[in-house]
């Protein structure tokens, strides 16, 4: 593949509020994930690996923390002469006002447009960041060049039992071809199925047939959402279906994303997503080495730099320059970057958000299938200030 | 543009007393404290004291320095007018521009230093541990109206034998120099940082190399020379944490007061960061049967081991039933199962076999050097 001959758009315009505290203030890109990186860094890096230089990102909001975490795009190797990353904000059309809409109506896809023609790109890849994957993009283009749809998606066979009512599944043919994307509540699913095509909202086309699928959107005059819009072309179009083997992990909700962290903490799952031939990238820090005292316990866990431990931790994801006092006990829990944990204190079946103080000797405890969250800044020092979940 | 002062890092020796582990390498690029290499503290005092350009001259194996470096990015120092530049000797008509000391280092680079037209030049070397504000030095050499500033650090009696001592009278002007003295009549040892103002030192080289060839070295030529024409030159008195890393014995010690996290570096401190190269590497990974006490570990360990009173390095992994104490494991080492290492460096992607022992003692540490095998049978 030529440099150059593909280029991306990643979209962060993805629904949101089912991942509350933790999407208050950030849209899921940005979501921390795996101990140092935030979920958009998943398809940057895919992008980056496959030798794509054009990049767009289309923020929901002002892209405030987007833009502290991407800066030049360099860490992806994306501040090149050629092409380069480009940063769109103010795409979430629920934020939009009346006003504002009315003067949207015929123009919402205009940017997307003006980057896709300046980019010269002979195919655009459009991806989310919700389903966390390592995915090969030069394969898919490869594949997409080796059939004759005009447009690819990717799926990953999961059994049917682990489908959330929100993700959408590819209806597949008896060549592997997708005719439809449904949601998974309104799928009719073969009792006897033991797999079923998870949608993972990549789909890669000619940049010529999306300018087109945009102009045309732009002239229906509907503000209609890209993802929308690539789920109708699936289905007007049929497409080819790619299958993704590698690791895997989808986040709508609070307590898939806590899944997840947990899920990278299994070894295999580890290794697939972090140590394949693929790397993934992300922003550089310049942490030093993190401290274990003696008398500490840090077992089962992944851990960033800058750490400070001295307290007791198992079975947890630990983020960069956290810490974590002595006599503490932290088990299957999220802790993200720059938290400190007092003395004494329990932490169980947590998400603890970026910069939180929890004072000394309190409890705090979720359930393994509705962990408790603590939202980013909160200063916590009672035990009556974190509330029961159950 | 012209810079105030430009800094000048000397990294082109050798490193002889480092053994294995300058084999392959400059003694500025071996690694330190986990995620660093030696010359990170001194291109990160220059970064932080707002030195902005900076020569780094090197000679001796300078590929895995030069990959380090870079273009100065991971220190900030990728200014477009100035940024740091990794100078190589180089032929010319006039001949190979190899260098024997570390003035005759400066001479040969007197093209570029010219091209920045400083006033002052910061000359100094890329094997110490320490954190120092080379603006405050600076101020101090404009108050002193001195030709010549030398940064000097007190130490013992004993270690005075070993260092190019400072005689001083009441204001601080050096009145005389000793290398090595039997008998110290100072505690003042130079740290082999000096402040020079450029015209003067440049008059001196360009006249010497013209003449004798006397200037060969700062420390035995220059700065006598300065005292003998009556320039003044001053001591600049430095307090904190400094070490000279240049033994195996010295640079283990440094690393296991680096452990301490009462160490006066204070490598913590917000406000005067180190840097290094930056890497993007996935988080540590410690498993189950890992047992850690009283150690600092970085991204992309995995650790299934005990590890006490040791620093690993990047990418370095211990096997289950692994027992490391006392050591500093440079990065990509792989560290087999049943293993003990204890009072040991081990250098860059060694590999050591199961049940293999790595031992020294306080007064003689163990080396393992870069890519080197233990106790792995060969196919």
């Amino acid at each position: 593949m030529k440099r150059g001959s593909v280029s991306a758009i990643v979209n962060l315009v993805e629904p949101w509020a089912a991942l509350e505290p933790l999407t208050t203030q950030r849209p899921v890109g940005t979501l921390p994930f795996g101990g140092r990186y935030r979920l958009l860094d998943f398809p940057l890096s895919s992008a980056t690996n496959a030798g794509i230089q054009n990049v767009m990102v289309a923020a929901p909001r002002s892209g405030r923390s987007v833009m502290d975490h991407l800066r030049s795009g360099r860490d992806w190797n994306l501040d090149s002469i050629r092409g380069g990353l480009f940063m769109y904000p103010y795409n979430d059309l629920q934020l939009v006002s009346v006003e504002k809409k009315a003067t949207l109506l015929h123009h919402y896809y205009d940017n997307a447009m003006l980057f896709l023609k300046r980019s010269q790109s002979e195919y655009t890849v459009v991806m989310g960041t919700r389903n966390v994957s390592n995915i090969d993009l030069r394969a898919l283009t490869r594949y997409h060049e080796e059939r004759d749809n005009p447009i690819t998606t990717v799926y990953k066979s999961i059994d049917p039992n682990t489908l959330a009512p929100d993700h959408t599944i590819l209806q597949l043919t008896a060549k592997g071809m997708a005719t439809a994307v449904v949601p998974a509540d309104k799928a009719k699913l073969k009792k006897t199925a033991k797999t079923v095509a998870k949608n993972l909202g990549i789909y890669l086309l000619s940049t010529v047939d999306l300018i087109d699928i945009l102009q045309e959107a732009n002239r229906r005059g509907v503000l209609i959402s890209l993802e929308e819009l690539m789920m109708q072309a699936v289905m007007q179009q049929n497409a080819n279906a790619f299958e993704y083997t590698g690791f895997y992990a989808n986040i709508h909700d609070v307590s898939s994303y806590y899944a997840a962290n947990m899920a990278i903490l299994d070894e295999t799952n580890f290794r697939a997503l972090f140590y394949s031939s693929r790397q993934i990238y992300t922003k550089v820090k310049n942490e030093v080495p993190t401290f274990f005292a003696q008398g500490s316990q840090f077992r089962a866990s992944l851990c960033g730099t800058g750490g400070y431990i001295e307290g007791q931790v198992e079975h947890s994801v630990i983020f960069r320059n956290v810490l974590i006092n002595r006599d503490s006990q932290i088990k299957d829990a999220v802790i993200m970057q720059g938290t400190r944990i007092g003395a004494g204190t329990q932490i169980e079946n947590a998400v603890i958000d970026k910069n939180v103080v929890i004072g000394p000797n309190l409890v705090l405890k979720g359930q393994p299938n509705q962990p408790l969250v603590i939202r980013k800044g909160a200063h916590i020092f009672k035990q009556t200030e974190v509330v029961a979940s159950d | 543009m012209t810079d105030e002062m430009l800094g000048i890092i000397l990294a082109g020796g050798q490193g002889t007393r480092l053994g294995k582990l300058t084999k392959d390498t400059a003694k500025p690029a071996v690694p330190f404290g986990g995620r660093y290499r030696i010359i990170d503290f001194t291109l990160s005092n220059c970064a932080n004291s707002g030195v902005n350009t900076v020569g780094v001259i090197t000679q001796y194996q300078p590929l895995e320095l030069n990959a380090h470096i870079g273009n100065g990015a991971s220190w900030g120092l990728d200014d477009s007018s100035g940024g740091v530049t990794v100078l190589q000797p180089y032929s010319s008509t006039e001949g190979e521009k190899f260098f024997e000391g570390t003035a005759h280092a400066i001479y040969q680079n007197i093209e570029y230093i010219d091209q920045h037209h400083p006033k002052y030049l910061l000359v100094l070397s890329g094997d110490h541990i320490y954190k120092m504000d080379y603006a405050a030095m600076l101020a101090y050499h404009k108050a002193k109206k001195a030709a010549l500033t030398v940064g000097v650090i007190p130490v013992t009696k004993e270690e005075a034998k070993r260092f190019g001592m400072m005689n001083t009278d009441e204001t601080d002007r050096i009145i005389e120099f000793e290398e090595k003295p039997v008998h110290p009549k100072s505690d003042k040892a130079s740290m082999g940082i000096y402040i020079f103002n450029w015209p003067t030192l440049r008059d001196y080289l360009v006249k010497s190399y013209a003449t004798d060839k006397s200037l060969e070295d700062f420390g035995k030529n220059v700065i006598p020379a300065y005292l003998t024409h009556n320039e003044s030159v001053y001591a600049y008195a430095f307090e904190g944490y400094w070490r000279d890393v240049g033994t195996i014995q010295s640079l283990w010690q440094a690393n296991m007061e680096f452990l301490s996290p009462h160490n006066r570096l204070n490598i913590g401190d917000q406000h005067w960061r180190i840097y290094s190269k930056a890497q993007v590497l996935p988080p540590m990974f410690l498993t189950a049967t890992s047992q850690v006490n009283d150690a600092m570990i970085v991204d992309s360990c995995y650790v299934a081991g005990e590890i006490n009173h040791s620093i690993l390095s990047q990418r370095v992994s211990v096997g289950m039933g692994s027992r490391i104490v006392d050591s500093m494991i440079m990065s990509g080492a792989t560290i087999g199962k049943n293993v003990v290492i204890d009072h040991a460096l081990v250098g860059e992607d060694a590999i050591i076999g199961d049940d293999a022992t790595v031992k020294g003692t306080t007064a003689d540490i163990a080396v393992v050097g870069y890519h080197e095998t233990v106790g792995v049978q060969q196919p």
